[in-house]
């Protein structure tokens, strides 16, 4: 009972509450629940959870002003449930920090899928990513970060300096959205009208490299207008 | 915008009152017969109003036709006079004359708007009555299901009641993207809201939609032709994305027998032209005809898929709103082909 993943559910609607939550169980989390996100800060702070599915349409709060608070005092992976109208508050959302976004309405299958992999990854960056002149594997996959190489297999795959740093940097997040503004910080320090392209053509020359093809969904998946998640 | 439609209209004017006073020159020199010369302005002063927006541009053609007659073809010839009668009168005449004919275009156009309006407004109820039908079956049968499993419970086997929640199910998904469909067509539901276009990477376009598709059809393979450069076109990419989904989804509902499904992309000129074709049984030549704007072509006979419903008008509806077009074909070979074109990104 006490080695369950504690997952944190703040969301208004009764009915997507009780199917998250059943769903939830289901797959063997122990689940809290918050309707407002007055009760979500308070069940935040006194529970710890591992993860939380905030809803970004609350009634007494905007979501994002609640993550804003939540990553104050912590790193817990946050994953937003979003309504197509709030599809630019997705963006900022990420920004400040959440770690994955599904939008309404989800199947189920997805929803657990996403939930899995937001838990699994943020093992991984727990324990290696974040270490300097670690290695980072996930499936096919190798980075090794202090000879700057990476191997799908074992075959290397020559990346240019950009590109490796454009790898290296989602492998560190691992499972998590990171945005164009995110990554263009991060690789030139700085994001402007040119950044995304910018980017978009070093991931175009990364996916040509890595012999992806469209719809494979391999690897790196690209998040319209949004941005790029390792998976 | 309006400083061009400004231009036009000056132009229009000059043109015409240019012609009308070389014509009325010539009638005067080889006729002398000045009657014909105020009939010949009054002629140019109705197609100015005609041809132009507003009273503005008749008005002041109607001051410069009298002018022009009073100065160079009455008596006394190349003076003005205005103390002479007959030229006051002609002058009334002409500035009535505009007036009226301003009066009359302005009253033809906003016949023409309102008519305009009318047929949109059929198409809305046209496009609601569709909906209302198509969103009837689905729910009745979620209703029915669900209500029969909770009356029941016990009563009913493991295996009826999986068969139900399938259908509920099934039934639930369709709903979900029959309403992604009507939200994209809300955004250009008023002509004012306009529609948000940025440099779209086509590589990643294609991804995403395909993506999304084999979630829905995993069993469904797409081959795929994009170029190998990296191209970008100018698009709302949710909605683009879309229209993919949308044709691709249409070609595994309606055409019967197919075995190969491509999706191909290619520039010409200044465009990325879009080809979602299939070697099914074809359109029918009946409904090609209307099948991006009736609603509803519900001659899916069986009666258990649905039909799209709005699905494809979606499509013009989004492609149009990006200044593209959208055709449907039947190949020689056989088979349908979709195809759609938008711009590319104008490289700096």
């Amino acid at each position: 009972m006490n080695n369950k993943y504690k997952i944190l559910v703040i969301e208004d609607e009764a009915n997507i509450l009780r199917f998250v939550t059943a769903l939830l169980q289901a797959n063997n989390y122990f689940v809290i629940a918050a309707e407002t996100a007055e009760k979500g800060l308070l069940m935040f702070t006194s529970h710890h959870p591992d993860l939380v599915v905030l809803d970004l349409g609350l009634p007494d709060r905007d979501g994002t002003l609640l993550l804003q608070d939540i990553r104050k005092t912590s790193p817990v992976p946050v994953m937003v449930l979003s309504a197509r109208s709030e599809e630019s508050d997705k963006v900022e959302a990420l920004d400040m920090g959440a770690n994955d976004y599904v939008t309404k309405p989800f199947g189920s299958q997805e929803f657990a899928a996403r939930v899995r992999s937001i838990l699994r990854s943020n093992r991984h960056s727990a324990e290696e990513g974040k270490l300097p002149g670690g290695k980072f594997t996930s499936g096919e996959m190798t980075i090794d970060y202090d000879a700057r190489k990476f191997y799908i297999y074992d075959t290397e795959i020559k990346l240019t300096q950009t590109e490796f740093n454009i790898i290296a940097l989602l492998s560190e997040h691992f499972g998590k959205v990171m945005t164009y503004s995110a990554i263009s910080k991060e690789i030139w320090g700085y994001f402007d009208s040119g950044s995304t392209k910018k980017l978009q053509v070093n991931m175009a020359n990364i996916r040509k490299k890595l012999s992806l093809k469209p719809g494979e969904n391999k690897f790196i998946s690209n998040e319209l207008g949004v941005g790029y998640r390792m998976h | 915008m309006k400083n061009n439609s400004i231009l036009k209209n000056t132009v229009h004017t000059i043109v015409i009152l240019t012609c009308a006073f070389f014509l009325s020159l010539l009638i005067d020199k080889f006729f002398s017969a000045s009657g014909l010369v105020s009939a010949i302005f009054v002629l140019a002063v109705f197609l100015v109003s005609l041809l132009t927006q507003g009273y503005v541009y008749g008005l002041i053609s109607a001051f410069i036709s009298m002018l022009a007659v009073n100065f160079a073809f009455t008596f006394p010839y190349f003076e003005f006079n205005f103390t002479i009668q007959e030229n006051a009168i002609s002058a009334v005449i002409l500035i009535a004359v505009t007036s009226l004919s301003c009066a009359l275009t302005a009253k033809i156009r906003h016949h023409e708007a309102l008519q305009t309006e009318t047929e949109k407004e059929k198409m809305r109820a046209n496009l609601l009555r569709a909906i209302s039908h198509d969103l009837r079956t689905p729910l009745t049968a979620i209703y029915g299901s669900a209500s029969t499993m909770a009356d029941n419970y016990t009563t009913r086997s493991d295996e009826d009641k999986l068969t139900m929640l399938t259908g509920i199910k099934d039934d639930s998904q369709w709903l979900i993207r029959m309403v992604e469909n009507l939200l994209s067509i809300t955004k250009f539901d008023t002509d004012n809201v306009k529609l948000i276009k940025s440099s779209t990477v086509l590589e990643e376009l294609i991804d995403s939609s395909l993506s999304k598709f084999h979630k829905r059809y995993p069993d469904i393979a797409v081959e795929i032709d994009i170029p190998e450069d990296f191209v970008t076109v100018m698009a709302d990419p949710l909605l683009i994305e879309q229209v993919l989904i949308n044709l691709l989804e249409n070609t595994v509902q309606h055409a019967k027998g197919f075995t190969r499904l491509s999706l191909k992309v290619f520039t010409l000129g200044k465009q990325a032209i879009f080809e979602v074709k299939d070697d099914g049984s074809g359109i029918d030549p009946d409904v090609l005809k209307t099948i991006f704007t009736s609603f509803s072509h519900s001659n899916t006979s069986d009666g258990k898929t649905h039909s799209m419903g709005i699905g494809l008008s979606v499509c013009a509806t989004i492609i149009k709103a990006h200044g593209g077009c959208i055709s449907a074909e039947n190949d020689k070979d056989g088979g349908a082909v979709f195809r759609f074109t938008l711009d590319l990104e104008e490289s700096i």
